[in-house]
């Protein structure tokens, strides 16, 4: 067990690299044109380290000329380091400048300013005394213990002479990568990000070079930090993407570890139209591994062991697997790159697909009777037409059909991944999906029980079109067939109760209110004759009234007479207006003010008739009495 | 004593104001579970996105022990993101219980799985009404896998055609094809909740892609589920996602081609347009709906009385505003409708807009007793709007039936007789002047 987990750990093989499309963005990002110092230095360096120029270096040579600040560290720096990408750019220094230089050397200064200005000094090929920054740094180290710092410190010991005592910086890259965190034994990266660990990365070998001493990084490790600093494909800033490229840069170009990265050329896949399985074997950054070559050490799955050796040409390396005659499957490769001691995870797994091409034979349709399984009449389909009548099976029947898949280069029996036979109702939508299955001699037999399955039809009779989906990953041509159309009869038809479960999110129906219809009423010639015959009785009244004599002339027109017949009058028309318009409080309110009002005309008008009556009754008794007299 | 009562009041519409407030920024604070801090590295265009629109995120190892998601009955976050598929046990004192509780709470979720799923999120998935396949089993499609796929026909181009027809879950149609590679889901048919936002093709199928298929695989056709979000009756929001890649800087950018031969290559996925929409979606960014002023009055008058009579002609207002870009603007709906309720649904019809606001005019029904102006709206993609206004409504007082009904014109004249009649014959009384008997 012991030995296969270490077989697996060296199995570890980076699973993120630049790709030539991440290398392009990459240089993009860094191809922004200038806004300061910082960012022309980042550019400038940056797309050298991808092996890249600025579009117009004369342009950016004055930018660098012009900007520079003599008496700021980090400006003279960012020139400095940036004019030396630059062909034939020299940035002019004073004496002052270098005394300047040298005197921020020392234990007072951060190890920034230390490795900004012995950076400087080198790229200016100035002198400086390598065992006094050593001291400087090694004290400076105690107080600045962080991961930016000390990674600042090995890139500024790569710039020192080689007779300084450099052991005890060397010394920091092992403690710098015992705080690198592992996660999950893929990634190993700093706490800080992923800016810190492709810096860390970047000086770590820088100083290794320079010392030509290995880097106590493991294998492994070198390709956990690859993980970690490649599998960002986007970059937030401008620094960010510098770092990734001088890590790239490092990575790819160093004295002692160079990862391989080996990729199928398109999918590892190899068949009879295409017998070439391709590699591709780059370094981090895309460059193809022009020095190596590439042997297959097994292919299993096969159980022969078989060594087969790749032929270079144009950056691509071939194998022509089919030669070997696999049948259908995977292969698992174990794949060696060699031809440089430097090559870190050359040892990769590959998986090699052996892809083929399947045909149907022997399509055969039929509707068996449940009862009696004699006198059913086959119909044979080829591919790719579709039969020509459709078949129907009620519930007493069985809907059947069988076939082969057969390889069509090897004339074998295949059994595919998936070989589904699709039933889609063209009306309603709804798709039902069976599994195939071969029997012990390949042949795959699929039987419908129309009673049996009925439920899931939802027992919704009509036609089905009938699919066979046969695909695999091994196979080129997957197949989407639909071989006849079935009409399906189920017996006991249920209302599809079930298709109004997806109405939650739909307006409901409108509801508009039924008003109650009015009764229908009686004619109105009978009221309208009932009226009349009501009215009659007053008409009557008043004609008898006419031939009797009746008249009003004792009507005097005092005011109370004429007042006492008005609020008469009025109280009657209140009586209408409660019927056509008030309620009782209203009405009686109204009716005790015409009513008192009346009433007090009233007795007034009784009262002068009563005199008026006297008067005239004692007079007519006097002439009486006179007459007699 | 009512004095405090109204205080109680006013701090809880100060509180309401401020969640609104809160909302109305598109912001809130998201705990991001991962499995390594790496994902923050390989999904960093989906997170920056989030952050450009002010997303508070906290990034956090699912396995970290300091983990937690309430403290004293309090949700430390408003949203929480799980791109951690293989997480076996969560750390600190979440687990699947806190993240249905988070939900139940009003928390919105989005999970992204992948063909490493581990137990709790399947759990999870439960909980929602999503069934997610086994570990190891992924969506397989081999009519409809990428030219770049590594040789399972598991890296599926997904049809837009597939998706969801609801914009404000999916952002507008678009004809890119989705990347997808991950594992498969089925909604539980029992839960009407679940969305189908993106469903793989009549060809896919879910299935260990390195076992025969000895057993009807988990999920089959269309019956696939790629992506499926849910919104629950109070109106949290989930997302579960197959794929975690399909999030990944890698997919958002990777070309896209159907490996079959004459297939359309496409510079882009629709990922990250879809990705985007989604994250805007489950973070109420996008489709909630509030409620404004709601008014109503018969027509010609402008407050509403005490009762209405039945039979009214009544006009009904409400003011409906959507979230856009962080403010509340009017929404834009057709087919919002008013019910007039008592018990049942007497009258249903649909608001018209009416500048800012929807109204609509009509009868009360000739039926008296206590009602409600009830408003529910709920609309895929949209938070469940509802608004109720109670109202009474009386029968007719005695002074509204109709006075001359003509079959009862006898009456009536029978009436107006005997009143005339009166008056005719009190006037005659008082003043007859009788001829002299004597001559």
């Amino acid at each position: 067990v012991a030995s296969r987990l270490v077989l697996g750990a060296h199995a570890l093989t980076p699973s993120h690299h630049l790709a030539a499309s991440d290398v392009a963005r990459l240089e993009a990002v860094l191809s922004q044109s200038f806004t300061d110092l910082q960012s022309a230095y980042y550019s400038i360096v940056g797309l050298n380290k991808l092996g890249v120029s600025v579009a117009d270096t004369d342009e950016a040579c004055r930018f660098l000329q012009s900007n520079v600040d003599p008496t700021s560290i980090a400006s003279l720096f960012y020139a400095a380091e940036a004019s030396q990408s630059l062909s034939g750019c020299e940035i002019p220094v004073s004496n002052e400048t270098r005394d300047f230089l040298l005197a921020a050397v020392s234990e007072d200064s951060t190890i920034s300013q230390i490795h900004n200005s012995v950076s400087t000094l080198s790229s200016l090929g100035l002198p400086l005394a390598s065992q006094e920054v050593v001291s400087a740094l090694t004290s400076r180290i105690t107080k600045e213990d962080n991961v930016y710092a000390i990674t600042l410190a090995l890139q500024t010991a790569a710039h020192l002479s080689q007779q300084a005592d450099l052991s005890g910086i060397l010394e920091e890259i092992e403690d710098l990568a015992a705080r690198l965190d592992d996660l999950g034994g893929v990634y190993l990266q700093f706490e800080e990000g992923l800016e810190a660990t492709a810096l860390f990365v970047t000086a770590a070998y820088a100083l290794s070079d320079h010392v030509d001493m290995e880097p106590p990084l493991k294998e492994d490790q070198v390709i956990q930090l690859v993980n970690s600093i490649f599998s960002k494909k986007s970059w937030d800033s401008l620094s960010e993407a510098f770092s990734v490229a001088c890590a790239a840069a490092a990575l790819s170009n160093n004295r002692f570890h160079v990862p391989v990265i080996v990729s199928a050329l398109g999918p590892a896949t190899v068949s009879h139209r295409q017998p070439l399985l391709q590699l591709q074997v780059t370094n981090v950054l895309c460059d193809p591994l022009t020095s190596a070559s590439v042997v297959v050490e097994s292919a299993s799955s096969v159980t022969t062991k078989i060594t087969l050796f790749f032929f270079y040409s144009s950056g691509i390396f071939e194998l022509n697997f089919m030669n070997s005659q696999p049948a259908s499957g995977y292969y698992q490769f174990a794949v060696a790159v060699t031809g440089d001691s430097r090559l870190v995870a050359n040892h990769i797994e590959l998986k090699v697909k052996v892809s083929t091409e399947v045909v149907i034979s022997n399509m055969d349709l039929s509707v068996v009777d449940k009862d009696q399984s004699i006198g059913t009449k086959t119909t044979r389909v080829d591919y790719p037409s579709k039969a020509k009548n459709s078949f129907v099976a009620d519930s007493h029947q069985n809907f059947a059909m069988s076939f082969q898949l057969v390889d069509v280069n090897t004339g074998v029996e295949l059994t595919p991944h998936q070989t589904f036979v699709r039933l889609h109702n063209q009306k309603t939508g709804q798709e039902v999906v069976f599994v195939a299955e071969p029997d012990s001699k390949n042949l795959y037999k699929f039987e419908l029980d129309t009673a049996e399955r009925k439920s899931e039809f939802d027992s919704i009779s009509g036609t089905y079109a009938l699919y066979l989906i046969v695909g695999d990953a091994t196979l080129e041509n997957p197949i989407l067939w639909n071989v006849a159309d079935v009409v399906l009869k189920f017996l006991d038809e249920e209302a599809p109760a079930t298709v109004q479960t997806k109405t939650l999110y739909v307006p409901k129906p409108e509801i508009k209110h039924l008003f109650r219809e009015p009764e229908k009423r009686p004619p109105t010639v009978v009221s309208n004759t009932f009226t009349a015959l009501v009215l009659s009785p007053f008409l009557l009244l008043l004609i008898l009234w006419i031939k009797l004599g009746a008249n009003i002339s004792n009507f005097s027109f005092s005011p109370s007479c004429i007042l006492f017949h008005v609020g008469h009058a009025a109280m009657l028309g209140l009586m209408y207006v409660y019927w056509t318009h008030l309620n009782m409080f209203q009405t009686l309110k109204y009716l005790a003010i015409l009513g008192s009002f009346t009433f007090l005309a009233g007795n007034r008008m009784l009262a002068q008739k009563a005199v008026k009556r006297i008067a005239a009754e004692q007079s007519s008794r006097l002439a009486k009495y006179r007459s007699l007299r | 004593d009512p004095g405090d009562k109204r205080g109680v009041w006013f701090l809880f519409s100060v509180l309401c104001a401020c969640c609104l407030a809160d909302v109305a920024r598109g912001d809130g604070k998201t705990l991001v579970l991962l499995d390594n801090p790496n994902i923050k590295d390989t999904h960093s265009m989906f997170f920056r996105s989030l952050a450009d629109r002010g997303f508070d995120l906290t990034f956090k190892t699912a396995d970290d022990p300091s983990l937690s998601l309430i403290k004293y009955g309090q949700f430390l976050y408003d949203h929480l993101i799980i791109f951690s598929p293989s997480v076996e046990d969560f750390g600190g004192n979440i687990n699947v219980e806190t993240i249905t509780a988070f939900i139940d709470g009003g928390g919105n979720v989005l999970v992204a799985a992948s063909s490493d799923i581990g137990d709790p999120l399947r759990e999870l998935g439960s909980e929602c009404g999503i069934e997610f396949d086994e570990e190891k089993t992924a969506v397989i499609d081999h009519h409809n896998y990428d030219v770049s796929d590594p040789g399972e026909h598991t890296l599926i181009v997904a049809d837009p055609e597939n998706l969801l027809k609801a914009p404000t879950i999916v952002g507008k149609p678009t004809d890119k094809p989705i990347l997808f590679k991950g594992v498969g889901m089925v909604a539980d048919p029992e839960n009407p909740l679940v969305l189908d936002i993106l469903t793989g093709s009549s060809t896919s199928y879910s299935f260990f892609p390195d076992q025969p298929i000895k057993q009807y695989p988990h999920a089959v056709g269309k019956n696939t589920l790629l992506i499926a979000g849910l919104q629950a009756r109070n109106n949290a929001r989930v997302v579960f996602s197959g794929s975690l890649h399909f999030f990944s800087d890698a997919f958002f950018n990777a070309p896209v081609q159907k490996a079959l031969p004459g297939s359309k290559r496409y510079e882009q996925p629709g990922n990250r347009d879809l990705a985007e929409a989604l994250s805007r979606w489950v973070f109420k960014e996008a489709g909630v709906l509030r409620v404004g002023a709601v008014a109503h009055h018969p027509v010609g008058e402008s407050t509403p009385p005490a009762a209405y009579t039945i039979t009214d002609l009544v006009e009904y207002s409400i003011v409906i505003e959507m979230l856009s870009e962080g403010r509340w603007v009017p929404f834009d709906g057709d087919d919002i409708q008013l019910e007039f309720v008592r018990i049942d649904p007497f009258v249903r019809t649909y608001l018209k807009k009416n500048g800012g606001k929807y109204s609509i005019q009509f009868k009360l029904p000739d039926v008296y007793g206590v009602f409600q102006f009830k408003v529910d709206y709920n609309r895929l993609g949209y938070t469940h709007l509802y608004s109720s206004t109670q109202v009474s409504v009386r029968p007719l007082q005695h002074t509204q039936y109709e006075r001359f009904i003509p079959s009862a014109y006898p009456y009536y004249a029978s009436v107006f007789s005997m009143m005339a009649g009166l008056f005719v014959f009190s006037v005659v009384f008082l003043h007859m002047k009788e001829k002299e008997k004597s001559d």
